[in-house]
């Protein structure tokens, strides 16, 4: 399902928690959705689920509008650590009602899942670690098979052997079944590998929106000798810097003509690709 | 419109299992008694008022829990709220054939042993016998107490401590079908049971009962209405 969002605005009460949001997600990708705490990642995706209504502006998903669109609404998914679909006594009393409100609900997946992630049936939804509960909140998710599928940092909460097989079954569901999907993370070098495109919002504006190849073409990590790493980043934007030695490496931001790589490559320095980490806490201002 | 099947299907097995534990505590209350006292009436009447408490919570844990799980599951308000009332609509009388079926059941047991079954509260009915009175004086309680629930849980979910300005509402729906129904309130807290006093002293009938009752349902369902026609799901404090 394709994604429109136009001068998207929502406040609540005197803070303005989006603030004249445009983009567009393309259908069938794996979008990343990036932010700082309070950049608005919540309230977008709250908006795209019709969660909440926008104060202004216009969202529409398939080329319908949003809120109170049952056409629509009941295609998306959105799954958050608020626990909406999973909080209801046991996991199978969780499974009966999205079984019977999710119009693409794939039943022997959930059950696959439940064991991928050591969950029973009569567990207590309320009894569960934080860990168990993500987890059950992701297999609602991955297992409700909506055309869009939202997971809000819903996987934060897993340890890290949850994590990966969260990301092996996740990228494996949407090969054999391409969908739209949107992963909000602070994990970001976790889930990079993952996403196709990025979309970086900060203070409830969008600051990046496009392929991550081309956001992680953006910065360069440049080592070799000091002297010759100084005077070859003399005038670029230096986001990072080390020292080891004589030996320096550097992160510049902004990408390399071929004419520049020519002459690092004369220099004898050595380019690299920098983390998405890095280009993330530059494009969103550095330590607050 | 989808009926609310499982949302039926849920309260209802989870009401059956409350009712039989509740049947088995108050057949050892009546036992106690037996064997300490003397049975002078029936114990399921006034242990049958805790039922309207559990339809209260009934209405709440709609709004406040199924609301947003229907939302996060892609559902609208309007069809939730749809489903909500036929759920009310339909749960009510049934959680009404279980009291009067208690009434029935404990009308056996104390024939059988020869005590008498005299009722202690106000009533719409005069008798234990009189099943269909019985069912229907329950089945309006239930109604109007399961909607003023679901108004109160809208409130207190869209405006947290604000939603303390609908307990006045729900109290006043619940001392108007009360008087209508000629029944009494005996709510177990002490500042609450001035409001007997504040009791409307209707001239009490069962056309009188339904109508204030099915208006005062109707009333509820519209304010409810309003609340969640928009309300936003709550994100969590971080």
């Amino acid at each position: 399902m394709r994604v429109e969002v136009r001068d998207l605005v929502l406040r609540y009460g005197e803070t303005t928690a989006l603030d004249g949001v445009t983009l567009s997600l393309e259908p069938n990708k794996i979008h990343g959705l990036l932010g700082r705490n309070g950049s608005g990642k919540t309230s977008l995706l709250s908006v795209l689920a019709a969660f909440r209504r926008q104060s202004a502006g216009e969202v529409r998903i398939g080329g319908e509008p949003v809120f109170e669109n049952t056409a629509v609404t009941s295609r998306i998914s959105l799954i958050r650590d608020e626990g909406e679909t999973v909080d209801l006594g046991t996991v199978d009393d969780a499974l009966f009602f999205a079984e019977w409100l999710r119009p693409d609900w794939d039943a022997k997946f959930a059950s696959e899942l439940l064991e991928r992630f050591a969950l029973t049936r009569k567990m207590s939804v309320k009894a569960m670690s934080k860990g168990q509960r993500s987890a059950f909140g992701v297999i609602i998710g991955l297992a409700g098979r909506a055309p869009l599928t939202m997971f809000d940092e819903s996987h934060l909460g897993m340890d890290v052997p949850s994590r990966q097989a969260f990301y092996d079954v996740l990228l494996a569901d949407y090969m054999a079944r391409p969908r739209t999907i949107i992963l909000s993370s602070h994990l970001i070098e976790e889930v990079s590998p993952l996403l196709e495109k990025v979309v970086i919002i900060d203070a409830g504006r969008v600051v990046v929106q496009e392929e991550t190849q081309a956001l992680l073409a953006r910065g360069t990590a440049i080592t070799g000798a000091a002297a010759s790493v100084d005077a070859f980043t003399e005038g670029l934007t230096v986001l990072d810097s080390r020292h080891l030695g004589g030996t320096k490496s550097v992160l510049v931001y902004g990408a390399l003509d071929e004419e520049r790589r020519r002459r690092a490559e004369a220099a004898g320095l050595e380019l690299g690709p920098v983390a998405m980490e890095d280009l993330f806490v530059h494009l969103t201002g550095g330590p607050r | 419109m989808k009926f609310p099947t499982r949302l039926l299907a849920a309260n209802m097995v989870f009401a059956i299992l409350l009712w039989v534990g509740f049947l088995l505590l108050v057949g050892a209350i009546t036992a106690g008694i037996a064997v300490f006292g003397q049975v002078s009436g029936s114990v399921w009447d006034p242990a049958s008022q805790l039922a309207r408490f559990y339809a209260l919570f009934t209405g709440v844990a709609l709004a406040r829990e199924y609301l947003p799980m229907y939302i996060a599951h892609g559902q609208t308000r309007r069809q939730f709220g749809a489903q909500a009332a036929v759920t009310i609509t339909l749960f009510a009388p049934f959680l009404s054939v279980l009291i009067t079926l208690g009434y029935l059941l404990e009308n056996v047991l104390h024939g059988v042993a020869g005590w008498p079954q005299g009722i202690s509260r106000d009533h719409l009915f005069g008798s234990t016998s009189e099943i269909g009175l019985i069912f229907a004086e329950y089945a309006i309680e239930f109604l109007v107490w399961t909607v003023a629930g679901a108004l109160m849980g809208a409130g207190f979910y869209r405006w947290e401590g604000g939603g303390v300005v609908t307990i006045p509402v729900g109290i006043a729906m619940v001392l108007v079908s009360s008087g209508a129904l000629g029944t009494d309130l005996r709510i177990p807290f002490l500042f609450l049971t001035m409001l007997n006093r504040l009791r409307l002293d209707l001239q009490e009938s069962l056309p009188l009962g339904l109508a204030v009752g099915l208006g005062t349902f109707a009333v509820g369902l519209a304010l409810a209405w309003a609340i969640i026609r928009d309300v936003p799901l709550r994100n969590r404090p971080r």
